[in-house]
């Protein structure tokens, strides 16, 4: 840090000179550890009683944004049957080597119950004031800005390793692999060397430049299950102990799984906005679960396509693989059905390809899978099995090692047939027609094998489709089947599997939805903007495309065709180009029907920006359209940043060393110097400002850049002001603590 | 026969002129004790004109108070030097219907500050008189405040406040001075001063 001096005080002014310079230690890209446990709180969710609140579960969070917003999972702030709790309580690490001290109140802003995350917002203080968002100052981290972290990074993890008196920890390890879902593809899970205690779970995982990469998650399974471990606090039963008999706290075992930041931005992004979306048409029809979730038809695929299905069936795998991925069909789940994947290799437990139990991110039935990628599988036996709220559901085996070829199907692809025998399409999503065709490579293929090809819909097979036979046609190729219904197929989703020898050989989906437009499917149609003082208003309102700032909510309304319900489409909605809602869910509407509304609503009212709605089925676009807010771009937030340094310091009394409080310190933007602000005394001027507390203390609630020239002014009752011009901290300064004498004048 | 003289002042050693020089002297210092004290005063009082043409608003506000009008007011002024709560001054003006009255305004003020405040409390309200002669309500108020750092350690402070509710046409202008309670009688004459130049 360096000062250049302007005005009458060189005395003080050269005392911040020397303690800037002895504050230099390389910093800006390293770890600030202390900026992140400061910015790590500790979650208890609470159920009011009549005399004290009792704690119904805890867990670990991060500020990312200095108004008070916190990420963390949604198993454990999100009231449900586990966590039944409708308070939160944030408390704060006040010093670092010491327990956190409850502080805040808060309310959960946005909520992902799948992906297990919530954010969550401070909105009152502990004794029930609210908090004007505005006047919060607070430490936080930001998000890392690439989503591909690489195997072996350096990860350090952040939150409370107990429920008990120890203070905020942390843990190292490095990234040891990836887990693959449907809901995330193969960057679903980050697994960590490191073990993480339960109570960690929704703190953070930092790369080596401070950025957050990662929650660490973990959903502790139910109480009445085996494998449940909570601790019982207080006396919630009011018999005059503290036992077995009251309410215990689930804090879950270790964890070595965290999810992504990938997934966090959208959900900050709609959180810091204030956006929200409504379906207005047909709303989301919660399907009712009756019977006990359970996995069926376990096997495994060396890949999976753009779709997100498996490209083949295998029973072995080479040496030297480096993907494997264990399909499943899932039914009677829920988001709150906790599931576990634990592998085995010869018998010795792997967790690098298992997964720690974590909450259901799927539908109520259907098909899934869980795969590990970019990782050399060691040669031997797998063991497979997974758990369903900690009571072990199905297994399966797999051999990886040398293998004799054997006869396979893969690659299935879906497609419209011409005239000279070629498939068109994209592959997944055809027009309802009377005929579908689907290619599929065949390998080691000896004439005389026994196939069959089987179609499925709704979970039946379709009468008549069933082909079954001797194989006549070669070693190596690709081959084409259909499916043809002289009255024309029916919308909806369709498989298709394909056996060799009575074993399941390859497997895939495909979806006929829409009117045929050329060789592609037409499903959705006038997609459109539009603002209304009410739904009905907003069925017949021109369409918009820009709309003046200020607006307080806009209408998406769209026509549809062909689409059965139960299939299951994309809504995506992205202001600027970046994603802040995305959500998969069946149809619930008729079949084909107009003006199918949603709205986007705001804090107050919608921000500026460019806002685009995109209509997907299998991850492929079928409709979309754009509309521009205001100047059709998002205001830049001042405060976002969490690059630079930070001035922390005390102010003493020059006779007598004792701490003054109250004193004002300003940093003045570059624009002015400080005899400008001291002639003017104006806000606008003012980059950052501090008060002291009792003790002389002081933090600057923002951080400084690098290169750049402030200008400081110190004032305080019944002591001589300080002003210095041109202070320039530098990349390599880290938190500079200063100590700034005031003489009495 | 020789007479001596013992004790006689000498009557003739004060000069008229040397008389009313001492007459100056102290005229002088009286004088200079005066100017000195309105010098002081104007500093201490001196004031900087805002006027803000959109919200129909002119004042005087003390000069060296740090000016704010980026808030939901039309402008906050705060003495920064004070070392325990910083003395405010802030006028905002709200929208308001036909029927509102100043107790429809109070009530929310009360309401929404209740809500931020701790152990706020309001007293009776009462009739106030503008310089210009027309009549405002005034109401009395205390509440806690503190630092929103929850890393620095400061006691709370006991902060004394007024609020001057102006009903005109279909806006209400809320005029509130806040200052440490143990001040409030030394730093009134300055919300006073203030009032006296509003112009609305």
């Amino acid at each position: 840090m360096t000062f250049r001096r302007q005005g009458a005080f060189g005395v003080a002014v050269a005392l911040l000179c020397l303690n800037g310079a002895s504050g230099v230690i390389a910093q800006s890209d390293v770890l600030d550890l202390d900026r992140i446990k400061r910015a790590t709180v500790f979650i208890m969710q609470a159920r009011q009683n009549i005399t004290a609140p009792i704690i119904t579960c805890v867990g670990s969070g991060t500020l990312v944004s200095r108004d008070g917003l916190i990420l963390t999972n949604a198993h454990n702030t999100v009231p449900n049957a586990n966590c039944p709790g409708d308070l939160l309580i944030i408390a704060l690490s006040v010093r670092p080597d010491e327990p956190p001290i409850p502080l805040y109140q808060a309310e959960i802003v946005q909520a992902d119950e799948g992906l297990d995350l919530a954010l969550i917002r401070i909105a009152r203080t502990n004794d029930g004031r609210l908090v004007e968002p505005s006047t919060l100052a607070l430490p936080f981290v930001s998000l890392a800005e690439s989503d591909e972290p690489r195997l072996d990074t350096t990860l350090t993890i952040v939150g409370y390793p107990n429920i008990g008196d120890d203070a905020v920890a942390d843990v190292r390890g490095t990234i040891i692999g990836f887990t693959a879902e449907p809901s995330g593809g193969n960057r679903s899970w980050i697994k960590t060397s490191a073990e993480i205690p339960g109570t960690m779970s929704g703190g953070g995982a930092y790369n080596q430049n401070g950025e957050l990469i990662g929650v660490p998650t973990t959903a502790p399974v139910t109480p009445d299950s085996p494998e449940s471990t909570c601790l019982t606090l207080q006396d919630t039963n009011g018999d005059g102990q503290a036992n077995t008999s009251d309410n215990c706290i689930p804090i879950g075992g270790l964890i070595n799984s965290l999810r992504p930041a990938s997934f966090v931005r959208p959900l900050l992004r709609a959180a810091s906005l204030g956006l929200g979306i409504e379906f207005l048409t047909a709303s989301q029809q919660q399907q009712e679960t009756t019977g006990s979730p359970t996995f069926s038809g376990l096997f495994f695929a060396p890949s999976v396509n753009e779709a997100g299905l498996p490209t083949t069936t295998i029973r072995s795998l080479p040496s030297g693989s480096t993907s494997l991925y264990l399909f499943f069909n899932y039914a009677n789940m829920t988001s709150e059905t906790v599931y576990e994947l634990r592998a085995t290799i010869d018998g010795i437990l792997n967790p690098t390809f298992g997964l720690s139990p974590v909450r259901w991110s799927g539908g109520r039935d259907g098909g899934w899978y869980v795969g590990t990628s970019e990782q050399p599988l060691p040669n031997g036996l797998y063991d497979f099995t997974l758990f369903i709220n900690g009571v072990a559901s199905d297994s399966a085996r797999l051999l990886v090692g040398p293998a004799e070829p054997a006869p396979s199907f893969s690659d299935i692809v879906f497609g419209v047939e011409d005239i000279q025998g070629n498939i068109a399409g994209n592959g997944f999503v055809l027009p309802v027609a009377s005929t579908v065709s689907a290619r599929f490579i065949y390998r080691n293929m000896v004439d005389g094998n026994a196939w069959a090809a089987i179609w499925v819909r709704g979970g039946a097979e379709i009468p008549g489709s069933r082909v079954e036979e001797a194989w006549t046609f070669g070693e190596q190729g690709t081959r084409t089947i259909r499916i043809q219904a002289p009255s024309g197929l029916l919308p909806g989703s369709y498989r298709l599997d394909l056996y060799i020898d009575n074993r399941l050989a390859a497997t895939s989906n495909l979806t006929l939805a829409g009117a045929q437009d050329g060789r592609f499917a037409r499903i959705f149609d006038d997609t459109h903007f539009t603002t209304a003082d009410s739904v009905e208003e907003a069925r017949t309102a021109a369409a918009i495309n820009s709309f003046s700032a200020q607006t307080e909510s806009i209408y998406a309304l769209f026509d549809w065709q062909l689409l059965a319900p139960d299939t299951l489409w994309t809504v995506s909605w992205y202001i600027d180009d970046q994603l802040f809602f995305e959500q998969t869910l069946p149809w619930s509407a008729s079949e084909t029907g107009e003006n199918f509304v949603m709205r986007i609503t705001g804090r107050e009212n919608i921000p500026d920006g460019t806002y685009r709605l995109e209509l997907k089925l299998n991850n492929l676009l079928f409709g979309s359209q754009s509309a521009r807010v205001g100047i059709g771009q998002l205001p830049i937030d001042r405060f976002s940043n969490t690059s630079g340094v930070q001035i922390i310091g005390t102010i003493f009394d020059t006779y007598t060393g004792t701490g003054i409080s109250g004193a004002a310190i300003f940093i003045i933007t570059e624009d002015y110097s400080a005899a400008d602000f001291l002639r003017d005394w104006n806000q606008t001027q003012v980059f950052a400002e501090a008060i002291t507390d009792r003790n002389g203390r002081f933090e600057i609630n923002r951080l400084l850049q690098p290169e750049i020239q402030y200008s400081f002014v110190i004032v305080a009752d019944g002591y001589l002001p300080i002003t210095a011009d041109g202070v320039q901290v530098t990349p390599d300064d880290e938190t500079l603590d200063i100590p700034i004498y005031l003489t009495p004048g | 026969m020789t007479v001596i003289e013992v004790g006689r002042e000498d009557r003739g050693g004060l000069t008229l002129r040397q008389r009313w020089s001492h007459y100056l002297v102290l005229i002088y210092g009286v004088a200079m004790l005066l100017i000195s004290i309105n010098l002081r005063d104007s500093i201490l009082y001196a004031t900087v004109p805002y006027e803000d043409v959109r919200a129909g608003i002119r004042a005087f506000y003390p000069k060296g108070w740090l000016l704010d009008n980026e808030g939901d007011y039309v402008f906050r002024v705060r003495d920064m030097t004070r070392p325990d709560f910083k003395t405010t001054i802030q006028v905002q003006i709200i929208p308001i219907s036909v029927d509102s009255t100043a107790r429809n305004l109070l009530d929310n003020l009360l309401l929404t500050r209740a809500q931020i405040f701790g152990q706020y409390r309001q007293y009776p309200r009462a009739a106030f008189q503008l310089s210009d002669e027309s009549t405002a309500t005034a109401v009395n108020y205390t509440f806690v405040a503190g630092q929103d750092d929850p890393f620095l350690e400061s006691f709370p402070t006991v902060v004394a406040g007024q609020d001057i509710v102006v009903l005109q046409r279909e806006q209400a202008v809320i005029v509130t001075f806040q200052v440490s309670a143990e001040r409030y009688d030394q730093l009134y004459p300055v919300f006073q001063t203030f009032l006296e130049d509003l112009d609305f």
